[in-house]
């Protein structure tokens, strides 16, 4: 909420509305040309999208033809059954979902709290605490995959949802703590101070005042840590038995050593998708908003 | 104070006694026609994929049996293929092992080899002095089993009959007779997409099946250094006729292995490919649903116009799983029971009737009555296995064979050059 | 962690820098700032978390780069023997750790700059466009966003099949001879594979993340530019483009991080074996500590990775610290 140099009103809050687009200098050539590419765009980058539920539609001999259609002969909701009714496949969708959203709850309330730490408050060790939450995102988990296996095996916790819940807050926490800490350094400090003055304690300002407000960053980083443990395959697979996959393991095993399930897999892949979906429709406006609150000056 | 000193005394004493006590089976062989009271515990058994979706009823009557005499009750995890080694590394360094564990025939050496099981006394087995070679080797070290063969597979000549019939065939029962009707299928048949043998640039087993056919190697043992074969000229032959195969008669992907033939033969454009006995079945139809092997089956375009016969010239690998005891088992001699009745004469006929070769040479005669098995039966006979090597394994996982393979395939190299290679890599690997 | 990251992260909204004139920190009370042992406990549980699970398993691998771990030592639990720096030498003096090392990098650095120059471009136009086309665009961007790298790696090895797939059957249609056409026998079309789809599925967040920078640019400014005889080009360098610079450099350095962890796409693509020559410095990590069983060779290369890495995010820090987002 800055005042800037230059003398045009702040935008930031505003929801975007086609008066913002620039309207001066544009030719009616250009807009046809640009709506073609638009719609060009789309196309092409939906296609994989479309295929997708194209073979997911289609029986296996449909799929398996050197010919492929382009729509569905015979279209079937055969694979989705299938899919559904696939050994284990029900038991992992419930452990993708109690999984994923266990796990980013607890990244994003512990990370708001180390957000909080070092956005609000300067303190000997701050600047290391920064190096280490991002230092750590650059370790490839592959080579990290034994040692972690047999630590996780000595405190009991694997063959279990809760130690594949524990790994994914610890993935996800470097960049929820390193994003937040940016949304509550944007809160301005006046805000805190007036709160204090009127005799808040400092809980009450984290609750009532910079918790509220990072809302968006909080849907944010929701977003970034809801994918990142839906799409996780490796580590779960190496932890935990067949019973307590998730829905991502349980695709790989559509490939096996006689071939790949197309069919199941890629209506496996759609009922996969779908929450991931529900959830972007339900804070899209959010992510805009959220993802650029003050990364610009403006 | 005496009194605590003893009481401390006895307490160590009883601790180190039960420590020790329940220690029974790392350092003995467990016994598997030992009497044992399994009631209240769980056997953790790991079997792979193919038991589940090819001979569930197989696993289920040997768990019954296995309840009925030990009281114990059975859970069986199914792995997949794909990258389970990695898992099964991960598990066997840790302290929770299940008690019995599948392998490929091909993998068991390098386990075997770093003391991941149990020595187990052959004689306790049905069939055991009758074990195929090729399941039966990987498991032996410096005289001693460490492993149960489980089941076989080989390969053969699968063609289309209607194809076959059509351009005047017959079924081919020398080498050159296969080459011959390779080039009048082509000539009959113009079509894009026709291959008159399928053969992708990327089958191992197939490959090396060639360099056997022509009486090479792959590796062998000089004194205590591993040599690689490929090099030499026998073997080189063998690749040039099977890249001849390949480049001529085949029509896809070079870079492609054996996993997509089925479908691929299914399309009606195939007149031959080298495969699985249960291939045979899988071109011809397919279950509705492929995560359901119970649901009922649709017919292929080749449905009824396929046969199988033994590949003239090229003796097959013999293929298959054995199952340990593992050294860290909670349950050895319950673990080294439930093999014996899981791989005893009874189960063995009824993984016959679904499909799958036995363990045993006395029992294969029985495998070829079963429809559409004669040929691999007859291949098992006179099939061969990789280097017993305990990094064997290693050449495949470092995909040495397949960059060899897919190499002369594409043309990227000549078989003298590719063959070097592969021999200086095996060389490096097996003697590392 | 770079391997199973996915490019699916909205950006990093760090503030510009300190915005309010210097009287402001005069006026800072220490009682604001210091806090006592309040940070302390606020930190507490994530470093516990991070520290506590990551720790050991990092100075594990930083420790086995340094022994020779093999498969027997691994079973039985024995301790391994101490080489010292031999695998750091193994692995810097082989060629084929080079050539995967320039491969990874080569990589990286044609993705990343497709992936932001083709966002970006996306991003204008969906300024540009009618409101109906930009909403096209946004839902086959969400639909490519929420598509797990799996599944998009599976349907593209599925669209090039040589046998089956349907861009083999549309060029042909089309007049070319791709019939049967391999896509990966020659790695160059192969790596024009999965790097088209690791574009494809990176350009919705830069696209969408840079369109919303965009709406913060002042549209006076460029229409008064424009007024003043600018080219729609000179205006996106001389205006648009520095106001969105620090979302830019943020947005290359995530890309940069991700694309250089490579792992799922190749992967999947080569059905899990992976030639030589579609070796990342994360598969062939991977392939050496699993398939290999050798573990402390393919920490040495982890370990050199991360060496590397750091090079990158050396400059991502001076960046940050620069536009005094840290002070």
């Amino acid at each position: 909420m800055a005042a800037v140099a230059p003398t045009v009103p702040v935008r930031r809050r505003r929801r975007q509305r086609e008066s913002d687009t620039v309207t001066v200098g544009r030719s009616k050539a250009g807009t046809v040309l640009a709506n073609t590419a638009g719609i060009l765009f789309a196309v092409v980058m939906a296609f994989p999208v479309y295929w997708v539920l194209n073979t997911a539609f289609k029986p296996s001999p449909e799929i398996l033809q050197f010919d492929p259609t382009l729509v569905p002969h015979s279209p079937t909701l055969d694979n989705f059954k299938s899919a559904f009714n696939a050994p284990y496949f029900q038991q992992d969708l419930l452990n993708s979902i109690i999984i994923t959203l266990c796990a980013v709850a607890g990244a994003i309330v512990i990370g708001f709290l180390a957000a909080l730490a070092i956005a609000r408050f300067k303190f000997y060790g701050r600047k290391a605490i920064i190096l280490v939450i991002l230092g750590v995102q650059m370790v490839p988990l592959v080579a990290l995959l034994i040692p972690l296996f047999l630590m996780m095996q000595g405190f009991g916790l694997t063959k279990s949802l809760a130690g594949v819940i524990i790994v994914y807050i610890v993935l996800i926490l470097p960049y929820t703590v390193w994003t937040l800490r940016g949304f509550i350094y944007g809160i301005p400090r006046e805000l805190d101070e007036a709160a204090l003055i009127d005799g808040c304690t400092r809980a009450q300002v984290f609750w009532r005042i910079i918790l509220p407000l990072t809302g968006p960053g909080l849907v944010a980083t929701s977003v970034y840590g809801f994918i990142q443990a839906w799409n996780e395959f490796i580590i779960i697979n190496t932890f935990n038995d067949q019973a307590q996959q998730n829905l991502m393991a349980w695709l790989l095993q559509n490939q096996t050593q006689r071939g790949t399930f197309w069919g199941p897999l890629m209506a496996g892949s759609i009922l996969t998708a779908i929450p991931v979906v529900i959830f972007f429709l339900i804070i899209q406006r959010n992510i805009a908003t959220g993802l650029t609150a003050g990364a610009v000056k403006g | 104070m005496k009194r605590k000193i003893a009481l401390a005394a006895a307490l160590a004493t009883t601790l180190l006694a039960a420590a020790c006590g329940s220690d029974s089976g790392s350092s003995g062989t467990p016994n598997a026609n030992a009497s044992v009271d399994g009631k209240g515990k769980t056997l953790k058994v790991w079997l792979m994929v193919d038991a589940q979706s090819g001979w569930k009823n197989v696993v289920d009557q040997a768990n019954q049996r296995f309840t009925q005499a030990t009281g114990a009750q059975v859970q069986v995890d199914y792995q997949q293929w794909g990258d389970h080694l990695a898992k099964v590394d991960a598990t066997l360094a840790g302290s929770d092992v299940p008690d019995v564990m599948e392998l490929g025939n091909t993998e068991m050496p390098k386990y075997v080899f770093n003391g991941a099981f149990h020595e187990l006394d052959k004689s306790q087995y049905d069939n055991s002095a009758n074990w195929l070679t090729g399941l039966s080797a990987p498991c032996e070290l410096e005289g001693k089993t460490y492993c149960v063969p489980y089941y076989a597979g080989a390969r053969v000549l699968i063609y289309n009959t209607d194809l076959f019939s059509k351009a005047g065939l017959k079924p081919p029962t020398t080498y050159d007779e296969v080459v011959a009707a390779a080039k009048t299928l082509k000539e009959k048949n113009t079509g894009s997409k026709f291959s008159a043998f399928y053969a992708p640039g990327k089958y191992v087993y197939a490959g090396l099946a060639w360099v056997k056919g022509s009486g090479g190697e792959i590796a062998k043992k000089d004194g205590d250094k591993w040599v690689g074969q490929l090099n030499q000229p026998a073997s080189q032959e063998g690749l040039t006729k099977w890249a001849d195969l390949v480049k001529n008669y085949s029509v896809g992907d070079k870079t492609k292995d054996e996993q997509d033939q089925d479908p691929i033969f299914a399309q009606g454009q195939t007149g031959m490919m080298y495969g699985s006995s249960w291939e045979l079945g899988a071109v011809q139809e397919q279950p509705k649903d492929p995560n359901n092997p119970e649901s009922p089956k649709v017919k292929t375009k080749v449905n009824g116009k396929v046969a199988a016969t033994a590949m003239p010239g090229i003796p097959s690998f013999l293929g298959g799983s054995n199952l340990g005891v593992t050294a860290k088992a909670a349950n050895p001699e319950l673990a080294a029971q439930w093999i014996k009745i899981f791989t005893d004469t009874q189960s063995q006929e009824a993984l016959i009737a679904k499909g799958a070769l036995p363990n045993a040479t006395n029992l294969l005669d029985k495998a070829a009555a079963v429809e559409g098995n004669k040929a691999s039966a007859e291949a098992a006979k006179n099939s061969w296995f990789v280097p017993m090597a305990p990094k064997w394994a290693e050449v495949e996982s470092a995909n040495v064979i397949q960059e060899m393979l897919t190499s002369i395939a594409t043309g990227k190299a000549t078989v003298a050059d590719a063959t070097k290679k592969a021999d200086d890599q095996i060389n490096t690997i097996l003697n590392s | 962690m770079s391997a199973v990251d996915s490019r699916s992260a909205p950006a990093r909204p760090t503030p510009p820098g300190p915005p309010a004139p210097p009287a402001h920190k005069r006026r800072k009370r220490r009682s604001s700032t210091s806090g006592g042992g309040t940070p302390y406990w606020l930190a507490v549980p994530a470093l516990v978390m991070l520290i506590g699970l990551l720790g050991y398993p990092m100075i594990r691998m930083v420790v086995l780069s340094f022994q020779n771990m093999r498969l027997r030592e691994l079973f039985q639990g024995l301790t391994p023997p101490w080489v010292g720096l031999d695998n750091y030498t193994k692995v810097l003096t082989d060629d084929v750790f080079w050539s995967v090392v320039l491969r990874t990098v080569v990589f990286t650095a044609v993705s990343v700059v497709l992936t932001v120059v083709l966002g970006l471009a996306v991003a204008l136009l969906m300024r540009r466009v009618a409101p109906g086309v930009r909403i096209a665009m946004i839902i086959a961007m969400m639909f490519v966003w929420a598509m797990p790298q799996l599944v998009a790696a599976q349907i593209f090895r599925w669209l090039v099949d040589a046998n089956f797939g349907v861009i083999n059957y549309m060029l042909t249609q089309l007049g070319f001879d791709f019939e049967n056409h391999s896509w990966f026998a020659d790695p160059k079309q192969g790596w024009v594979v999965i790097t088209a789809l690791v574009v494809w599925a990176g350009i919705p967040f830069i696209a969408i993340t840079l369109n919303a920078g965009l709406t913060q640019v002042p549209k006076e400014l460029i229409e008064a530019a424009t007024v003043d005889g600018a080219s729609p080009w000179q205006a996106l360098r001389n205006i648009t483009l520095p106001i969105l610079k620090q979302l830019i450099v943020i947005v290359t350095t995530l890309s940069v991080i991700w694309n250089f962890g490579l792992f799922t796409q190749p992967w999947v693509i080569r059905d899990g074996k992976p030639e030589a020559e579609y070796q990342t410095l994360a598969t062939y990590a991977y392939s050496v500590a699993f398939k290999n069983n050798n573990y402390s060779l393919g920490s040495a290369i982890s370990v050199i990775t991360v060496l590397l890495l750091l090079f990158v995010m050396v400059f991502y820090i001076r960046q940050m610290f620069k536009i005094g987002d840290v002070d």
